[in-house]
């Protein structure tokens, strides 16, 4: 009876089925009942021999089997599946917690980083930036900045004299010269740049490091300007409100001359080590333009005037980081150099 | 520069200012204080005190000492000091003063101690305890009182001559206060000139003045006079020489004394003749020569001008009569000597600030008064000698108060606080509807003050700019381009860190065995004619000397790093500024391994930075390793190299090298060019392996397949490498196609044809 032999195939192919423990005797199982040479397909083919009332008949039960046979094999295929896929992810557990291999981030020298805020502070303030060469002439850095030979100022900057005749600049002041007879007035201008010399170097004394020049002419530039400039500028630079105050100080190059001394960040001016107690740190030399220098830049001082300072870089990036030896900025130790 | 506040305070009428105070203000108005400082506070307790009996101790040079002191009553107490005996009046320091205790010394006990000039502070005398030949136990010290020292930045006074003593000082203690300065006597003998002056060069000696005295006495000079001296840093030496230097540390005026017996006739004042020399008041004989200005009698130099004067003519005990100098000296003539004979001197220093004419009979007049007290019975002989040349007085400096305002920005600034300002600093002022006519007192106008500029600092500063309201400027707000090279720098700089890279500064100095082991010719370099350190003699031609130290010392510590320089190289143009250079140097360092992932890296480095940059072999440098260097090319432009540092240049591992001229550089960057359109018709490709010597450059036959490929290449790829050592096989890809079709199986065979025919006829072999 076909009847019969199709119930038992079917129930003996679920056991089986039912029996299995990998996706491969799954297969061997659908092709051996299912595959196109399968045992269901030898039964269709002895279909033929049947009535056509038989056929009908036979070939409902025929596809029931092979439905519910396909239905069990589908799902347990899909529960290998799943359990393959589950192994491989449980496979591929990795650490993260490991360093990525090849470079980590390097660092900007602290000198970049600080000239570079100040650069762009300035620039928004509608500042221009110039570059200076190292080695100046004598005329730039000493003559054209209202110091003539054997003027005492010139005491004051130990030079590095060189075999050329000229010498490595002293400050960046003699871009002002440069930036005058460049941009002509009126004129907004900053230079930073490196600096130099001739002392001995200890860990508050270097024969190398950077300042940043900056200047301004215009109309009636006035002392009331620069104060109302330094203090915003200072702001800026410390990120918060800061307290200046101007006094006399002597610079050829600028008169009236001042020193600015920014009230002691530390103590808040109740005075502290780090301001000698007097609750004042000195900061920067500024002062209006001399006319002498305007004059010598093409300027004529009847008609312009203009403010000019000097801000150490260097003393600057000591100051933020707590730096407390100046030999480290040209060191080349990354030890040092990579922690900004 | 030490100023005394007591000697201040004796020149102003009624100043009262705790000197802490005074040099707050004296910072804010005028010069930067650095320290004040009490000086002699031992001298409100010290006293006078008699010894009663003093009885030596057995088997010592020490004496017991009974001692009446008056205040503390009768002390015992130990002395060693020879002179200690029964009956003297010396000095009596109680315990707690100058780091005096109650001790026991030889099992002696000891109250106090008994006190040498020099260890009161008055003088350097320490031969035995303090002598004095009148007084009262207990009472004070006579002449010796405490005081404080405000002590001024020397740099803060440079421009400012008068400063430069106790009166030109108070000048402006009395500016700032507003109490009265007190005149100072300027009264000098009449009479004929006592000796012969002849100034060969009245630029520079503008005026010598002096005078004679006779029945002198040669003695230690009254405690007072001492005390002061040693207060502000002057050693007493004797009483006339110390009258001198009062008068320096008072007028600003430098003074000499000579022994007028010892000088040959009359004083010139002229440049030294060759071969000339002068034995000075320091022991040491300077050679001189006609850049040298000397003080000269008829046998000659009794004194190098404004600096020192000679031996032989010093101020002895056995002088007499003495001839009192107070000349003016060019500021610029005597700080070249000074330099030249490396003698710097209380004299000298004032003299290069340019000390005003004028003040040298000041001075004079002065001395007069003093010389009086303290050498009694001494004897003017007829007037002052007094030789000068009157230069035409400084016209007077005009300017308008509304100008005045607008340098300081203060618009409320009223012509009679200008006037009130510039009067209280002994400016002349004349005024009328806001024009200002002012002229310059003498001790102002050798340089410090000549035109209107220079007033707005004497009105800023007494204002206090600390009353001048802050004002923004009034600009117009634009914004100014980021000038493109620091764009670029600074896009270079990201670019390095992000890749791993950290910067370092290095100096731009070299020295020269750092030049040499670089193979870098020393004549190339400009040299340093003054350093005063090793390792500070030549400007870098190159950033590579420092750059091999950064490799050396970061190896001891890492066992790899990656670092880079932005700097630049200076090279020396002759008369001209040197040109500079920016280079970039950029280090990948490994202490294991065989270095070809650094190279690599820092060549992948150079692709990034350089975009379309090709390697040349090149002939390695010496410290180059041989067979690891290379030119970098971009666009048929040499920029720079890359190589491996010779193992005998680092100390450990391997350190590659990237070094770059960015002037160059950025010079060829490429332009933005023009979108090319995507193309629509499918491409085919087809790898070619070519069989060639060991050695032979997979560059070189990459350039050699480009042109053979014709105008359909698209892309030549170098895939891989099979080397041994009988030959090379290298794999390349080879993408062609059109823009307007899709190439026929025959086109593409052709040009793979056309290709293998063509590296052949090279005498490669292409394996198919
Ligand atoms: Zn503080």
């Amino acid at each position: 009876m076909i009847e019969t032999l199709l119930s038992d195939l079917a129930a003996a192919t679920q056991a089986r089925i039912a029996a299995v423990t990998t996706a491969d005797e799954l297969e061997t199982i659908r092709v051996e009942v299912l595959g196109r040479k399968g045992k269901l397909a030898e039964v269709s083919k002895d279909m033929g021999k049947l009535s056509p009332e038989q056929r009908g008949v036979v070939g409902k039960l025929l596809n029931a089997a092979k439905q519910s046979l396909e239905e069990t094999l589908t799902t347990r295929q899909n529960a290998f599946a799943a359990a393959a896929l589950a192994a491989r992810l449980e496979r591929e557990w990795l650490d993260l917690t490991v360093p990525a291999p090849g470079p980590g981030l390097g660092s900007l020298h602290p000198l970049t980083q600080i000239q570079a805020e100040i650069e762009d502070l300035f620039v928004s303030l509608g500042f221009t930036v110039l570059d200076g060469p190292e080695v100046e002439t004598e005329f730039n850095n000493f003559d054209a900045l209202n110091i003539p030979p054997d003027h005492p100022a010139r005491d004051m900057q130990d030079t590095f004299w060189l075999s050329n005749g000229h010498l490595l600049r002293t400050h960046t002041s003699p871009v002002q010269v440069r930036g005058m007879k460049k941009l002509g007035p009126p004129l907004r201008m900053i230079a930073p740049g490196r600096v130099f010399r001739n002392e001995e170097v200890d860990a508050s004394h270097e024969h190398t490091f950077y300042q940043l020049e900056g200047m301004m002419v215009d109309k009636d530039v006035s002392v009331a300007h620069l104060i109302y400039f330094m203090k915003t500028l200072l702001s800026a630079i410390f990120k918060r409100d800061v307290t200046v105050r101007l006094r006399p100080g002597y610079f050829p190059f600028v008169e009236p001359g001042f020193e600015l001394d920014i009230q002691c960040l530390i103590c808040n001016g109740t005075g502290c080590p780090v301001c000698k107690h007097s609750g004042w740190v000195e900061l920067l030399p500024c002062g209006l333009v001399h006319p002498n220098v305007l004059r010598l830049g093409g300027i004529d001082p009847e008609e312009y005037s203009g403010f000019a300072f000097g801000l150490g870089l260097t003393r600057l990036v000591m100051m933020r980081y707590a730096i407390d030896d100046i030999r480290q900025l040209q060191g080349g130790d990354l030890r040092f150099l990579t922690q900004f | 520069m030490k100023f005394s506040s007591s000697w201040l305070a004796e020149h102003i009428d009624g100043l009262n200012l705790a000197p802490a105070e005074l040099g707050s203000l004296i910072t804010i108005k005028t010069a930067e204080c650095e320290g004040v400082e009490p000086h002699g506070a031992h001298f409100d307790h010290v006293v006078i005190a008699r010894v009663l009996t003093s009885e030596p101790i057995p088997g010592t040079h020490l004496a017991v000492a009974s001692v009446d002191t008056g205040r503390y009553g009768i002390k015992q107490v130990v002395c060693g000091a020879p002179n200690c005996r029964a009956n003297l009046l010396t000095a009596y320091v109680p315990p707690g003063q100058l780091g005096v205790t109650n001790a026991k010394l030889r099992g002696v006990d000891s109250a106090g101690m008994l006190a040498s000039s020099k260890e009161l502070g008055i003088s350097a005398e320490d031969e035995g305890i303090i002598e004095f030949a009148a007084g009262n136990p207990g009472d004070a010290i006579p002449g010796c009182s405490s005081d404080t020292i405000i002590e001024i930045d020397n740099k803060s006074l440079t421009h400012r001559p008068d400063l430069w003593g106790h009166h030109g000082m108070a000048r402006e203690v009395s500016a700032i206060t507003g109490r009265p300065l007190r005149p100072v006597a300027a009264e000098l003998p009449s009479g004929p000139a006592p000796i012969a002056v002849t100034i060969a060069d009245a630029k520079l000696c503008p005026r010598f003045s002096a005078l004679r005295f006779e029945n002198v006495t040669v003695q230690p000079s009254p405690l007072w006079l001492q005390q002061r001296l040693e207060s502000v840093g002057l050693n007493p030496i004797n009483n006339i020489v110390d009258v001198t230097n009062f008068v320096m540390a008072d007028l600003a005026q430098p003074m000499h004394a000579y022994d007028a017996a010892k000088l040959n006739g009359g004083i010139t004042v002229r440049p030294a003749t060759d071969g000339e020399s002068c034995p000075a008041l320091n022991g040491t004989t300077y050679s001189l020569d006609p850049t040298v200005l000397v003080i000269a009698d008829e046998s000659g130099p009794v004194g190098i001008a404004g600096i020192i004067g000679g031996g032989p003519s010093a101020i002895s005990a056995s002088t007499t009569t003495i001839l009192l100098e107070a000349a003016n000296f060019h500021a610029a003539s005597i700080r070249k000597t000074s330099t030249k004979l490396k003698l710097r001197t209380d004299a000298s220093m004032r003299f290069e600030k340019s000390q005003d004419p004028a003040n040298t009979v000041r001075a004079l007049a002065r001395a007069v008064a003093l010389l009086e007290e303290v050498s009694p019975g001494i004897r003017l002989v007829g007037g002052v000698a007094d030789v000068y040349y009157s230069l035409p007085p400084l016209a007077p400096i005009e300017f308008t108060l509304a100008w005045m305002q607008r340098k300081l920005g203060k618009a409320d600034l009223t012509a009679a606080e200008v006037t009130a300002i510039l009067t209280s600093l002994a400016f002349g002022v004349t005024e009328a509807a806001g024009q200002f006519t002012v002229t310059v007192p003498s001790w102002r106008a050798t340089k410090d003050v000549s035109i209107k500029d220079d007033l707005v600092e004497e009105v800023g500063r007494m204002i206090g700019y600390g009353n001048l309201t802050p004002l923004p400027p009034l600009v117009p707000n634009t914004v100014p381009p980021l000038p493109p090279e620091r764009a670029y720098l600074r896009g270079l700089r990201q670019l390095l860190t992000a890749q791993g890279y950290t910067e370092v500064y290095n100096y731009s100095f070299v020295n020269e065995a750092q030049a040499v082991e670089l193979g870098l010719p020393i004549p190339d370099h400009v040299r340093v004619v003054n350093p005063i350190a090793q390792g500070q003699e030549l400007l870098r031609t190159s950033l590579l000397p420092h750059i091999k130290r950064n490799i050396n010392d970061n190896a001891r510590e890492f066992e790899s790093f990656r670092l880079f320089e932005i700097g630049k190289e200076i090279h020396d143009r002759g008369r001209e500024l040197p040109e500079e250079i920016p280079h970039l140097a950029a280090v990948s360092f490994a202490k294991h391994g065989d270095g070809t992932a650094s190279l690599f890296e820092l060549k992948r480095l150079a692709g990034t930075i350089a975009v379309g940059c090709t390697l040349e072999p090149a002939t390695a440098h010496a410290y180059e390793h041989p067979f690891r260097s290379a030119i970098v090319i971009l666009r048929n432009e040499p920029i720079g190299r890359l190589f491996e540092f010779h193992p005998s240049a680092v100390e450990t591992g391997r350190a590659a090298v990237l070094y770059l001229d960015l002037v160059k550089l950025q010079a060829l960057r490429p332009e933005t060019g023009k979108y090319r359109p995507l193309r629509r018709f499918p491409t085919s490709a087809f790898d070619l392996t070519v069989v060639a010597e060991p050695r032979e450059l997979a560059g070189r036959v990459l350039h050699l397949i480009e042109p053979l490929a014709g105008p359909q290449a698209l892309k030549v790829q170098y895939l891989y490498d099979y080397t041994s050592e009988k030959g090379r096989s290298m794999t390349y890809r080879i993408t062609v196609g059109a823009a307007d079709r899709t190439l026929t199986s025959d086109e593409v065979t052709a040009t793979r044809a056309a290709i293998i025919a063509g590296l052949e006829a090279t005498g490669l072999t292409v394996q198919s």
